[in-house]
Parts: structure tokens; C-alpha cells; sequence
């Protein structure tokens, strides 16, 4: 398995796509950060203010952001094999497909973790020295922030997992990325907004990750931040073994 | 070592699309030491065979073993099968070289194999240079450069002269005779039989996904030449060739006046003809080209005639 992930790791390295999507990852979350500070006490904002550590937890949550963009990295890589017809050779090298599933699943979550610790990076670098200049200190090590910190780590990681699992479940590149964007971007943010769709929404991948990263607003519930965790973690388990049972299953022609 | 060490094992293999039974009970063995020849026209099965034999497509009935096992089942399937198929492809943003070597990772080869490869296939200048701007003859080069990371035992190629100029298939015929003289198994499939008749010692002929002829290259050469024959009484000569003892399959009654046999010389037949009193109008010996022989017996098996399948195919 080792093996299997080195392999993994030379194919991203060996094209550019992880950098394009790492400096969008990048000015995601100072795009984020930026609005989150620079807004955070004007007074119809839904977000606690900056002085208080809800606040605060809202502003470095931000690099959760980076999970959409990993999701789609992990889905090209995993459909990419499909679309360039590389999954026939990668299956004559290991035929026990669900290996190569699994090494995917590891390098992607992995990835994700460098990404997640990349925005960490950025969001610090921003938001320290703006809040400071606010005359709001920040303890990095207080106001439940490594929490939110560690939140933002595993739900990149898991998004990853999701991106694998949904390129093995659909198979079909554009299908999926454009599926992925449309669904994170667009559909769950308006599906949260409506009330009248009661609180069914709360277990939404993406509202999971913003309990997982202790995200808060006014206008929004969610799930404490562990029970965001594992149900976020659960979409991202489920879409690998779904995708990783049917790759298994399927031919390769 | 065993005696199974790289032989080739398909034995009643049968898969279904829908209603289309692309492969039909097929059997059929692969020696070690010869370059075997997997021929039969467009939609014939042989893709499907292949892919079968290398465990991406599940069977519906039969097995297909390389070296006694079943490709799913050996260890480091690198090592032992190189296989190169159609519809094998590269990413086009990475170079010919981070393509061997990634294939080198996963099976724990030292990455210097993938420039010993390159070299193996004449693509040591281009190794660097991302595959979009490889010639289609220089993708089956870095696919069989691929096939060959592992220096393994059973080689398997399909439709591998697609995209070779007559150079490049002059050059793929002494490396897999190189290969095959080292005792290695190759097997080759093609759609066109002349393709690859410089360079096979034996054929599998395949059409409607079932066997249609296996034997040596030599024998289906000599089943080409046959003694043609025109008498007002062929049932009598028919009968005295049957008393000769001559497998009645080497005898056809081609028209009511006209006998085709293989397996006598025309001198022969008319010693026969003579001592049997049998008036002769024509006693020619007659031949006809491989690919004559290979449409001839897919379109055989076709019903079909023989001109509308050299168009399909």
C-alpha cells in the first residue's frame, strides 16, 4: 500500500493541476477571511461579533473552503483514469482494484491535510494582524480556536474521501466536478436558506463541515461540532465504499 | 519452474453483452518460446478474450490462466504479464518517462527501469516531453515500453502494429522474436492477417467470439493449396478418394462437376482417376493467399461472403 500511494503521490506531482487548485484553495479562504473580518461587526451580519470567540471561530473556519476545491481534485484524479484510459494500465499493475481505491482514498485525505494546513496558514497570516490592528488580540490556543483548527484539517481530509468516492461511484469527469461545484457552491447554500424546509439540513455535507469547524450565525443551526464531524465523516466513508465496491464490480473497457 | 510457466490457458470462456455473446465457449492454449497470432476480424471477441485473460472483464463462464493462475491471482502481475491494449492511454500533461516511472513505483522497480525501458523501445529522446505531443507509433512504443517494465515471461499485445510505420513494425517483429527466442510467450492479436504473418509462428483464428482455426502459421498455409478437380462423375471419384482413406473433410464437392481436395498431390488423383475409370475434364493444383485463407475461414463461419467481410473488416 505504501507503494500504491508513492504512485499516487508522483501522479498528482507529475501534472500541474494540485498548484492551480491549492492557490484557489489559497484565495478562497483569504477571500473568506477578508469578508468574514471586514464585516464581521457591521450590524445586520449574521455572525457573532469579532470580539467573542464565536466570532473568532467563525473567522478560522474559513479554510474549510479548501475541501470543495479538494473534493474536485481527488474527483479528477480518481475519473481522470477513466478519461485519459490510464485505469486499464493501473489495473494490469494492481488488479486487486479495490487496493488502488484504497490508495487514493489515503493520498487524497493526505492532500488534503497539506491544503488544510496551507489556508491555516493564510487565514493566520490575515486575520492576526487585521484583528490586531482592531484592537482585538487573539489567542491562538484559547476561545475554542484549535478545535476549529482541527475541524478544518478533518474536513478537508474528508473531502477528499467524498471526491474519490463520488469519481468512483459516477466515473464520468465532467459529470462529476461540475456536479460537485453545482452541489457545494450552489444548491446547499440556497437549500439552507429556505426555513421552510425544516431542519433536515443541518445533516448536509456542507452544514456538517461548518458544525465540524464550529462555524456560527444567527440565521442557521447546526449539529454540535463532533456529531458534524461523524456525520460528515459517514458521507465520506459511505460515497468511498460505494465507490470502491462498484470499481471493484464493474469492467474496465 | 513448473511446465506451466508461461502458457496461456483459455478454456470455455463465454461472456454476454445483452443478447450479443461477444465471446462463445472459447478454448484455446498459448505456448511459452512462440509468437502466437490472436487473429480474427472487427467484433470477433478478441478484445474482450484479452481482457478477460488480464482480470478487467469478469467472465460469465470459463477461466483463462496464465502460467496456471488466473491474472488476479498472481502476485506481481508486472513481473511475470506485460500487456499492452487498445484503449490503454497516458495522461497527455505528463512525459513518457513520469509514466513509467509511476508504473515502476507501484511495483517497487527502481526508477532508473524506466530509462532502460525507454531506451528498449527507441524513445530515450522523447522520455522527458510531455505524451500530447507523441505520434500515435510513439504512444504504442511507451505502451509497450510499459508492458515491458517488469522483463516479463508472457507478453500480450493487442493490435500493436495500429499507428507503426513499416519501419516501426520491421522493428516490433525482431524484438518479439528476440523475446520469444528467450522462451517468452507472446501473444498478438490483429484484425488484419498479413500484419502479422511475417512474425507468428502459430495462429488462434477467432470469429463470433468462438475458435475457428488454432494451429501453426505452416498449417494453414498448407490447408490454402488444394487440387481442383472437374468430372462428370465426381460422386464415383469422391467415393474411391474415401476408400484411400483421406479424412472426408478434405474433400468438398464444390460444385456437381467439381471436387476440391487437399492433403493429395494432382499426380496422385489422377492415378486414382485412371485406375478407377473416372473421365477427367480438370486436374489443377491451385493456391490461395493467407488472407485469402484467414477471410475464408472467418467468412465460413459467417455464412457470409467473403467480399462484404474484408469491407467490414
Amino acid at each position: 500500500m505504501r507503494r500504491l500511494v508513492a504512485a499516487e503521490f508522483h501522479k498528482l506531482v507529475t501534472t500541474r493541476l494540485w498548484l492551480w487548485l491549492l492557490l484557489g484553495s489559497v484565495a478562497l479562504t483569504a477571500l473568506y477571511a477578508s469578508l468574514a473580518i471586514a464585516f464581521g461587526d457591521t450590524p445586520d451580519n449574521p455572525t457573532p461579533p469579532l470580539a467573542s470567540p464565536g466570532g473568532q471561530r467563525t473567522v478560522f473556519s474559513v479554510g474549510q473552503g479548501a475541501g470543495t476545491l479538494l473534493a474536485v481534485l481527488a474527483a479528477i484524479g480518481l475519473t481522470g483514469e477513466f478519461r485519459n484510459q490510464t485505469a486499464t494500465t493501473t489495473f494490469l499493475a494492481t488488479p486487486h482494484r479495490g487496493r488502488v481505491v484504497l490508495a487514493k482514498l489515503i493520498t487524497y485525505a493526505l492532500v488534503g491535510i497539506g491544503y488544510a494546513l496551507v489556508c491555516i496558514a493564510v487565514t493566520i497570516a490575515i486575520a492576526l494582524p487585521w484583528l490586531n490592528a482592531k484592537g482585538i488580540q487573539i489567542p491562538l490556543g484559547g476561545n475554542g480556536i484549535p478545535a476549529t483548527l482541527a475541524g478544518v484539517v478533518a474536513a478537508v481530509a474528508i473531502f477528499g474521501l467524498i471526491g474519490v468516492g463520488l469519481g468512483a461511484l459516477v466515473r464520468e469527469q465532467v459529470a462529476t466536478v461540475v456536479g460537485l461545484l453545482v452541489y457545494l457552491f450552489i444548491a446547499e447554500p440556497i437549500v439552507t436558506r429556505i426555513p421552510a424546509l425544516g431542519s433536515w439540513t443541518i445533516y448536509l455535507p456542507g452544514a456538517a463541515a461548518n458544525a465540524l469547524t464550529q462555524v456560527a450565525q444567527a440565521n442557521q443551526d447546526f449539529l454540535p461540532p463532533w456529531q458534524g464531524g461523524l456525520v460528515l465523516a459517514g458521507y465520506g466513508l459511505i460515497l468511498a465504499a460505494a465507490g470502491t465496491f462498484l470499481t471493484t464490480r464493474r469492467d474496465t473497457t | 519452474m513448473t511446465d506451466q510457466e508461461g502458457r496461456i490457458v483459455v478454456a470455455g470462456l463465454i461472456k454476454t453483452y445483452g443478447t450479443l455473446r461477444a465471446v462463445d465457449g472459447l478454448s484455446f492454449t498459448v505456448e511459452p518460446g512462440t509468437i502466437t497470432g490472436f487473429l480474427g476480424p472487427n467484433g470477433a471477441g478478441k478484445t474482450t478474450t484479452l481482457r478477460m485473460l488480464l482480470g478487467l472483464i469478469t467472465p460469465d463462464a470459463g477461466t483463462a490462466t496464465i502460467s496456471g493462475h488466473p491474472y488476479r491471482a498472481l502476485s506481481v502481475p508486472s513481473n511475470q504479464v506485460g500487456a499492452v491494449l487498445e484503449a490503454s492511454g497516458f495522461h497527455p500533461a505528463r512525459s513518457g518517462r513520469n509514466h513509467l516511472r509511476i508504473y515502476g513505483t507501484v511495483n517497487g522497480y527502481p526508477p532508473e527501469r524506466a530509462d532502460q525501458v525507454l531506451d528498449l523501445v527507441g524513445l530515450a529522446d522523447a522520455g522527458r516531453r510531455p505524451v500530447r505531443g507523441y505520434s500515435l507509433g510513439m504512444r504504442q512504443r511507451l505502451a509497450l515500453a510499459t508492458a515491458l517494465l517488469g522483463d516479463p515471461q508472457v507478453l500480450i499485445l493487442d493490435e500493436p502494429a495500429n499507428g507503426l510505420d513499416p519501419e516501426g513494425i520491421a522493428w516490433l517483429r525482431q524484438l518479439l522474436r528476440s523475446l520469444a527466442d528467450e522462451g517468452r510467450t507472446v501473444l498478438v492479436s490483429s484484425h488484419v492477417l498479413s500484419e502479422v504473418q511475417q512474425f507468428v509462428d502459430q495462429v488462434v483464428i477467432l470469429h463470433h467470439g468462438r475458435l475457428v482455426r488454432q494451429g501453426t502459421l505452416a498449417e494453414l498455409a498448407d490447408r490454402q493449396t488444394w487440387v481442383s478437380v472437374r468430372t462428370p462423375h465426381a460422386d464415383r471419384l469422391l467415393a474411391a478418394l474415401a476408400r484411400t482413406g483421406l479424412d472426408r473433410a478434405r474433400i468438398q464437392h464444390t460444385r456437381p462437376d467439381q471436387l476440391r481436395v487437399t492433403g493429395l498431390a494432382a499426380a496422385e488423383i489422377g492415378r486414382l482417376a485412371l485406375a478407377e475409370e473416372v473421365e477427367l475434364h480438370q486436374l489443377s493444383t491451385e493456391h490461395s493467399d493467407l488472407e485469402q485463407a484467414f477471410l475464408t475461414l472467418t467468412a465460413q463461419a459467417d455464412q457470409k461472403p467473403v467480399a462484404l467481410l474484408k469491407e467490414a473488416s
